[in-house]
């Protein structure tokens, strides 16, 4: 360990870990104490890792970003223009803390919605079964990390056959500089529930730190959830995330994912179709200029037959920006009758920037539909031609056509006002003169 | 039907037999002096012998590659015999000298060389174990200044070409295979189309494994000058073995200034017996250098042999307007494994390249597409389109895809498809109810998937790849 490169970062963390028991839960103190082993047992990955072949992240370690303190001067005008009006439920973390003050939940009878510690006693036995049991750690250091740090943590149990009508908004924000933060979200969808879930990561400065975030979603026979992630930390962070979703017989996931901030970020999004008559609907936009480097992996999982998955990935790169994905999908053995779709599509803006994408097959099943298709590169030309000759100038076509190559995915997103933030978004990246 | 359709994947192959040809064998095992033994053996200068060791030494530093998705025991280099030849013989004069034995041996390969040479117009260079026994049509070749030996000859009468271009395209430490190739190729074929000719006749070359337990080590190298073409073709037939033999060629093809390589091949070597014993490993590294303004250089291959095929043949787009194609169709059965794929690098500018793969598994085996596209910063309008598609039949298979796509230039235009499908109880039903027998059907529905390969190939191969495909496949569908 002492002569690796890596030691400052690493070593600074496992130094700043006490195996201090927040709660007198004893399996999530083995948890915790089973991930601070693995991490001591692994290394940061290098470009020699066919996983992080595109993503050099050895400036990160040796960063001697430590843990974060909670923080609690943040008032609520602070960060009110973040909130969404459609989501009565809202959990605010600052810095990976639970901040109660901030927070707003309007019908906690519904549905069990709150900071994990805070009813570690009360529903210990879903909890164990479930919480860091989708994401393993095995090998993925990252996750080792959070679970060992894991204190805080956003908790969302669906009961069985309830439909949360409005969304879910989870908000992490970020103010200290050159920190570690670890959030952390649990979601349980009981038998036949339904839920949108907002998980939104952001700023208020725009300094260095790192945001290590592990995410599980659990579904049960016939739930659905519908999964918006938007990663917009400050351009100086890094954030690496991993996702874990696990669907049982006929449940739905949908999944919409943003990139546009940070310096370095990394999404892993792993999904287990576990059982039979599975769906799942995975789509990402990477939105990057300047020296940025997105990263995203997926990997689809198709266990058992029947399953679904449809999978759109857009990157559209500015700058000397990096995009990077890795889209595998997975088809088991006897997982006969799955339909799989992947389509990763790519514009390069400016000549600096550059894409490498890999969608993966490997199927092991002969009764299958399985089909990817990958694209790099402009604007079509017949298609800025075509504007032209309706008048619009070729600089106002190239706006259009980037905004609308981008807001295909910001369509599927159902919250309006959500939408309109994230239009604007775009449209404001996308505009050249 | 399934019982119709296993007998038919069940035919044994068709080609094991053993010649009884006294082997000038080497002892096992790799070191610096079985180098410089093969290097004596051959009479080679001593710069081909610097090269030899610089890649011995370069081998050495190196560790076998894990990264790809085949799997076999790990091989023992020192149990390896890395020299084989037929006994010297006084030169040939006429084709009477050819010792009778070796004839028989391609009359029962089916190709009795002259008949075929003189019926399809087609050039051998016989290679039989690692060392050129005969060439014909050489004549008519020099005529119009077309070198066309064995490597080893051409060290001798060309070494100035060789030591141009030998391991330009695929240097020494390229990888581990390769420079275990480099350290001990005993021979291959070598090829030099001088500026401006067209090659009047398709050239070809016999590949055959006969000693057990002898690696098979190829050179090939091709060079068309400026405004040359040419059209190469290699089939390979190996006899039935049960310990697996290692074969690890390295191809260069050089392409300057308007000139035009395309590369056949046609792979049915020895695959294993049906439970996966046995069977050659085909580990060979194959390059084309695209070096002039509108080169051209094409690769189509059929690959249905060997118990592991693990190769990329490869285009590297220098020159501007360069163009590089891919066309392959991969078939594995029983417990064959296949990572076959292209590696399409675009330097140049206005650079195009065309990926066509067609995988097809059956029975317990895997085959994978890996492919890297990679546009370089100064490829200018670089363009790619690439398609790969897989077949699975019985669900004991797989089939994997691993495209890389790297763009760093934001004027290229990088396209990527693939699918995977089988062959349908609805599509056989259709077939039977125009009269058509399920064997039949499948073979058909095969062609047809495959069909953007083989009107790549050169006519008399086109013949050879589509019947060799419905008996590898005999069987398997139901």
């Amino acid at each position: 360990m002492t002569e690796s490169p890596h030691a400052d970062y690493l070593a600074g963390l496992l130094r700043s870990w006490s195996e201090k028991p927040t709660r007198p839960l004893s399996w999530l103190n083995e948890l915790r104490a089973e991930a601070i082993d693995r991490v001591s047992k692994q290394a940061f990955p290098t470009k020699r890792d066919e996983e992080w072949r595109f993503t050099d992240i050895s400036t990160l370690t040796h960063l001697p970003y430590l843990p974060s303190r909670p923080e609690t001067s943040l008032q609520l005008q602070d960060i009110d223009h973040l909130f969404l009006p459609e989501a009565k439920n809202r959990l605010v973390f600052v810095d990976g803390h639970f901040h109660q003050q901030l927070s707003s939940l309007k019908n906690p009878d519904e549905l069990i919605i709150g900071n994990l510690p805070d009813f570690s006693a009360s529903h210990s036995s879903i909890l164990e079964s479930h919480l860091g049991q989708h994401a393993a750690f095995d090998h993925n250091i990252f996750t080792a990390l959070n679970t060992a740090f894991l204190r805080d943590s956003a908790l969302l149990i669906i009961p069985k056959n309830t439909t949360v009508a409005d969304p879910v908004h989870l908000l992490f924000i970020a103010i200290q500089p050159e920190v570690t933060s670890y959030p952390r979200c649990l979601l349980i969808g009981e038998m036949g529930s339904s839920v949108t879930l907002v998980e939104e990561y952001a700023t208020l400065a725009q300094s260095a730190y790192i945001t290590n975030s592990v995410t599980e979603i659990a579904l049960a026979a016939n739930a659905h959830a519908n999964h918006v992630r938007i990663q917009r930390e400050s351009k100086q962070a890094f954030h690496l995330a991993n996702c874990s979703v696990a669907l049982d017989h006929a449940s739905r996931y949908q999944s919409t994912s943003l990139s546009l901030g940070s310096q370095i970020s990394r999404y892993n999004l792993d999904i287990r179709l576990a059982e039979e008559a599975a769906e799942c609907s995975v789509d990402g936009l990477t939105l990057i200029s300047n020296r940025q480097l997105a990263d995203t992996h997926t990997c689809i999982d198709h266990v058992k037959p029947n399953g679904t998955s449809h999978q759109q990935h857009k990157c559209i790169v500015d700058g000397a920006a990096h995009a990077v994905f890795n889209g595998k999908i997975i088809v088991r053995p006897h997982a006969q009758r799955t339909n799989s779709s992947q389509s990763s599509r790519n514009l390069l803006l400016s000549k600096t920037a550059q894409i490498d994408t890999k969608p993966q097959l490997e199927i092991f099943a002969d009764d299958v539909k399985c089909a990817h298709g990958a694209t790099v590169g402009q604007l079509d030309p017949e298609e800025i031609f075509y504007l032209k000759s309706r008048g619009l100038s070729e600089v106002a076509a190239r706006n259009l056509l980037t905004y609308a190559f981008g807001a295909e995915i910001i369509s599927r997103i159902s919250i309006p006002s959500l939408k309109q933030q994230l239009e604007q978004i775009v449209l404001n990246q996308t505009q050249s003169n | 039907m399934s019982a119709v359709l296993q007998s038919l994947v069940n035919q044994p192959y068709k080609h094991g037999f053993v010649t009884d040809i006294e082997s000038d064998i080497a002892p096992k095992g790799l070191s610096e002096e079985i180098i410089r033994l093969i290097s004596a053996k051959k009479n080679e200068p001593e710069w081909l012998l610097a090269f030899r060791l610089k890649a011995y030494q370069h081998w050495l530093t190196m560790t076998e590659p894990e990264w790809q998705n085949v799997r076999y025991p790990k091989i023992d280099f020192q149990d390896i015999s890395y020299y084989s030849a037929p006994k010297p013989k006084k030169k040939l004069a006429s084709m009477d000298e050819v010792d009778p034995e070796l004839l028989r041996t391609f009359e029962k390969l089916g190709v009795p060389m002259h008949e075929r040479a003189a019926l399809a117009g087609v050039a051998v260079d016989v290679i039989f174990d690692s060392v050129s026994v005969t060439t014909t049509y050489k004549q008519k070749l020099a005529e119009v200044g077309i070198i066309f030996c064995s490597i080893s000859e051409a060290v001798h009468t060309h070494p100035e070409l060789i030591q141009k271009y030998l391991g330009t395209v695929v240097p020494v430490g390229d990888n581990y295979f390769a420079a275990l190739n480099s350290a001990v190729f005993t021979d291959g074929s070598f090829c030099f189309i001088p500026k401006g000719v067209k090659c009047p006749m398709d050239l070809s070359t016999y590949f055959r494994i006969n000693t057990e337990g002898s690696g098979q080590f190829e050179r090939t190298l091709i060079i068309a000058e400026e405004g040359a073409s040419v059209s190469y073709l290699e089939g390979c037939t190996a006899p039935r073995f049960d310990t697996n033999q290692l074969h690890a060629a390295v191809v260069e093809l050089v392409a300057l200034d308007n000139a035009d390589i395309k590369y056949s091949t046609v792979q049915n070597w020895y695959a294993g017996d049906e439970k996966g014993i046995g069977g050659i490993y085909n580990f060979v590294t194959k390059r084309g250098l695209a070096k002039g303004i509108n080169s051209r250089i094409s690769w189509t291959q059929v690959e249905t042999g060997s118990a592991i095929t693990w190769k990329y043949p490869s285009c590297i787009l220098r020159g501007e307007n360069s163009v590089g194609e891919f066309y392959s169709v991969a078939v594995t059965n029983n417990y064959q494994q296949a990572d076959t794929g292209t590696k399409m690098i675009h330097i140049g500018k206005n650079t195009r390249s065309t990926i066509i793969s067609k995988g097809i598994s059956a029975g317990h085996s895997n085959s994978s597409y890996r492919g890297l596209v990679r546009v370089a910063p100064t490829a200018e309008g670089a363009r790619n389109y690439s398609q790969c598609d897989s077949m699975l039949i019985g669900d004991q298979c797989g089939a994997h895809t691993f495209p890389y796509i790297q763009v760093h230039n934001n004027s290229a235009q990088v396209e990527h498809e693939a699918s995977t499908s089988k062959i349908g109880e609805d599509q056989l039903f259709y077939f039977s109810q125009r009269g058509i027998g399920a064997e039949e059907a499948v073979s058909m529905i095969i062609n047809g998937f495959c069909k953007d390969v083989f009107q790549q190939l050169p006519m008399e191969f086109a013949v050879e790849a589509t019947k060799l495909l419905s008996f590898k496949l005999e069987g398997s569908v139901g």
